[in-house]
């Protein structure tokens, strides 16, 4: 579907994947489930390794996609409850942490400060973002529709407590959110109608709420183009089949469009694979490498 | 082979609970089976989270409704409602229901940590599902109600958060916060003490402040939250239940489906159907092998036509392949659970005409897998 983004080919420079990249430190990649978000995180995160870049691919769950090893990729698992109770660790309750776990208490200070878990794994991602543990750091963000408040608990906190090491912690945390040059959120949709006025509404909300700054948008699973053809007197079978497919393109070709004008972000478009695990990971970051070629 | 079909599964549930992950369809498939059950007479009420807009417009659902439910105007026996759960006013419900008075009400729905646990948190959302579930299920307007769980991987936490929120409730330090001054608990206290001051330095002491006011304010209501809990946990492990698991033919929609059988399986909460939504249509009975032989020996528009036939018939081989898998795996779970299936149509649901396409589609006898 590469004919609906802008071709600016031969009129500016093309963007490199390494350029792509290093617009930012932190690219946090979110979209609803389905879109095969985790499978484009780990794409971009390999394909910021191939481009000579330090990578940090950062997951909220271990039970994640199985992305190719590379010398300058590195993969860490921050689970909310987990920088929850190391945090507390931190704050003097080291000793008792696993016992508080268990009783409950953490879930008490969690619920306490609703939001705070959330805030936290932003916090750690944000120490790894100023301690340069690498050049780009990809967070494969949490599953389902989780990414906006993901993003907006700092804010909450915020508002619910004036002062004290969470509302310091909120606003650092805010700081790197709302810098361009420090951290980006990356929407994932698929090309068909409903995701894609999901992802407008969640980016309408990103950019105007949490005042963030939105990196191309990545379109993911798009059919490959059906050509015109004449279907005057083949079987019923291949009508229908035409018929189809021709339906799909349409609808296809809708969303995108429907995207790209509610939407002021380019487009990245990778083609539906009927791949996994890695090999899935490989071929999209082919096509990410592709798009982005095709991106000012 | 078990006999349960979808329509012997709408006629007879008294409530069913569709889970899968985000992008199988699922809400589309819970009010399909809520279409069908209307259809055959039913009463039904389908109560989702978070819709997507588009879907919660093609039901007729609108924002300013609230947790009222709607009625859908369609042409059935039966009757077809939908509603979307609100959090805020199901808890506010909730806190009148069951404090003694009108003015102990008042005085925690105004608490600032009352305000913001019932903001859609997740943990108060899903007891909140588990409570509106509670509410729905004794409302004589309806004999049927269809759950479209939220689309994440702990969708299922709804059916264990009565009982973590009673646990909450009872916990040590939660009492201590109730009640600092009395006599039973001075040892305790002096335990306990140094774990709140560490606490209060974390959240702020306004914060703690707050939580201990919604606790003293809220405290003795808790058994009656304990025994609705009690309740919905009953109806939910009942034979009036119904769970259905609902999934796409795609590896990554396969693998959080098998997810969600072992969950039900750890639960102990027994499935009655796995639905295999969005299945690439066959066309015609010729096999891609077949049609890569046609496609080699034709030419022109014909080559196009049989090469895009052959791609499509290989689509569909790999889903059913995908598929008999998946329910072979899940049979060994749960022996003998039947399996329902709908094509993918060529553009995504968005209005109710869509849905009863898919609600035939699903309630059509299937081929044995």
């Amino acid at each position: 579907m590469r004919r609906f983004a802008p071709t600016l080919k031969g009129l500016s420079s093309f963007m490199e994947p390494h350029h792509f990249f290093t617009a930012q430190r932190v690219l946090i990649v979110a979209g609803k489930g389905g879109v095969g978000k985790s499978a484009v995180a780990g794409s971009l995160a390999l394909l910021a390794a191939q481009s000579g870049l330090r990578t940090l691919l950062v997951s909220f769950d271990a039970e994640t996609i199985a992305v190719p090893a590379h010398e300058r990729l590195e993969k860490v698992v921050v689970t909310p409850g987990k920088a929850l109770t190391d945090y507390l660790a931190s704050k003097g309750m080291g000793l008792i942490s696993r016992q508080l776990a268990k009783s409950g208490i953490v879930e008490l200070v969690a619920t306490t400060a609703p939001g705070l878990d959330d805030l936290l794994v932003l916090g750690r991602i944000k120490a790894f973002e100023k301690e340069l543990r690498a050049d780009v750091i990809i967070v494969d963000g949490p599953a389902a529709g989780h990414a906006i408040d993901l993003v907006r608990a700092p804010l909450q906190l915020k508002r619910a407590l004036a002062s004290g090491p969470i509302a310091q912690q909120a606003d650092e945390v805010l700081a790197m959110l709302g810098d361009g040059s420090r951290c980006r959120v990356l929407m994932v949709t698929t090309p068909a109608m409903t995701p894609v006025q999901e992802t407008v509404e969640a980016a309408t909300e990103l950019r105007d709420d949490v005042h963030i700054v939105l990196a191309p948008v990545v379109v993911n699973k798009c059919e490959q183009d059906v050509p015109t053809i004449n279907t005057t007197g083949m079987s019923q079978d291949l009508i229908d089949a035409y018929a189809y497919a021709s339906q799909r393109m349409q609808a296809q070709h809708d969303a995108i469009m429907t995207l790209h004008s509610s939407l002021d972000l380019p487009q990245l478009s990778i083609t539906r694979r009927h791949l996994d695990g890695e090999e899935l990971v490989n071929a999209i970051v082919e096509d990410l490498a592709a798009a982005m070629e095709t991106l000012s | 082979m078990s006999d349960i079909t979808v329509d012997s599964m709408c006629a007879n549930a008294r409530v069913l609970v569709t889970c899968g992950t985000g992008g199988v369809g699922k809400t589309s498939v819970a009010a399909a089976l809520g279409l069908r059950a209307s259809q055959i007479g039913r009463r039904v009420c389908v109560i989702t989270i978070d819709p997507a807009k588009r879907l919660a417009d093609a039901i007729g659902l609108t924002e300013a409704l609230g947790n009222e439910p709607q009625r859908v105007s369609i042409d059935s026996i039966g009757e077809l409602w939908v509603t979307m759960l609100d959090v805020r006013e199901t808890f506010d419900n909730l806190v009148r229901d069951t404090s003694p008075t009108p003015e102990r009400a008042r005085e925690v729905m105004e608490n600032s940590f009352y305000r913001n646990l019932s903001r859609s948190i997740s943990g108060t959302r899903d007891y909140m599902a588990a409570e509106r579930l509670y509410e729905l299920s004794n409302d004589e307007r309806f004999d049927l109600i269809i759950v479209d769980t939220p689309p994440s991987r702990n969708a299922l936490d709804f059916l264990e958060s009565p009982e973590r929120l009673a646990r909450f409730l009872k916990h040590p330090i939660v009492r201590l916060l109730v009640a600092p001054g009395r006599g039973g608990l001075r040892f305790a206290n002096a335990a306990l003490t140094p774990v709140l001051k560490i606490i209060s330095n974390i959240v702020g002491s306004d914060a703690l402040t707050g939580v201990a006011a919604f606790l003293r304010a809220f405290d003795g209501m808790e058994n009656e939250f304990s025994r609705r809990a009690l309740a919905v946990a009953a109806t939910l492990r009942s034979d009036a239940t119904s769970f259905v698991v609902v999934t796409a033919p795609s590896p990554d929609a396969l693998n959080e489906a098998d997810h969600f059988v072992s969950e039900l399986k750890r639960l102990g909460i027994s499935l009655k159907m796995v639905v295999a939504n969005r299945m690439p249509p066959r066309f015609g009975a010729a096999t891609s092998t077949a049609e890569h032989l046609a496609a080699a020996s034709a030419s022109g528009d014909l080559a196009v036509a049989h090469m895009l036939l052959a791609a499509m018939c290989e689509d569909s081989e790999r889903a059913a392949l995908g598929i008999v898998g998946f329910v072979a795996r899940t049979r060994g779970q749960f022996a003998d659970v039947p399996a329902a299936s709908a094509t993918e149509l060529p553009s995504d649901i968005h209005d109710m005409a869509s849905i009863a396409v898919l609600a035939q589609q699903l309630a059509a006898p299937q081929p044995r897998q």
